[in-house]
């Protein structure tokens, strides 16, 4: 397995962001396969039509928690490069909010780490969805990152 | 301390610095803030706790210049 970390790339943004540029990013001659997953905004949330979302988050420890998950990934899978970019602030319906590219020798490797990535950012990495209806806005459901065990007492 | 999400905007706010007794856990700071802000109280368990932006338990120890969140359930992606 190759690894090529340095090539890596992990980014929170406020502008739109590049699928096609990332997915060059990762692509290499070592390659045979690369897995997208482009996570958008979807015009309407448990029946009510979406005007918009805003995203925010704890931006340093997010980018820490992000590049934890790109390192468990080449732990986990045969891959060679990732890419993951979450967009905050305001983005409208059809914007593209959370951007995982793996490359891999093979499939199955860029399947599994992709999957991997997005469900371990959702239950870890603190950001924030505010979603905007005509009528108000709510803070969406999330799950809640687990704690550490308690701490000795020493700490 | 900081402040994000719901929490943000039930503090008001979204930075501030605190004084702590020597020895004191990120519970007690938590008990501090659900006194100041009664909607805050009685949603411990639906919170996390951050301490130098690591998930630390509630009876984690504080020290100086420690950076504190108390975090609702995350929603990105």
């Amino acid at each position: 397995m190759t690894t090529i970390p340095q090539d890596d790339l992990f980014d929170l943004v406020q502008a739109p962001i590049d699928v096609a540029a990332l997915h060059r990013r990762v692509r290499g001659a070592e390659d045979g396969a690369i897995v997208i997953f482009d996570g958008f905004v979807r015009n309407g949330s448990h029946g009510r039509a979406t005007k918009y979302l805003d995203y925010e988050a704890y931006e340093p420890m997010a980018l820490g928690k992000i590049r934890e998950i790109g390192a468990q990934l080449h732990q986990k899978f045969a891959i060679h490069r990732v890419a993951i970019v979450h967009r905050l602030g305001r983005l409208e319906i059809g914007e593209t909010s959370i951007l995982i590219a793996v490359s891999a020798a093979h499939r199955a490797a860029a399947f599994d780490a992709c999957r991997y990535a997005i469900e371990t950012l959702k239950k870890t990495v603190p950001i924030w969805k505010k979603e905007y209806f005509e009528d108000g806005a709510v803070w969406a459901d999330g799950e809640l990152p687990p704690a550490p065990p308690a701490a000795k007492p020493a700490s | 301390m900081l402040f994000f999400g719901r929490v943000r905007e039930l503090a008001g706010h979204c930075e501030e610095a605190e004084e702590l007794p020597q020895g004191a856990t990120l519970a007690d700071l938590f008990d501090r803030y659900a006194r100041r802000f009664p909607a805050l109280a009685g949603f411990r368990s639906s919170l996390v706790a951050s301490r130098n932006q690591e998930f630390a338990a509630w009876n984690t120890k504080l020290a100086e210049g420690d950076e504190i969140a108390f975090l609702p359930p995350v929603s990105g992606g």
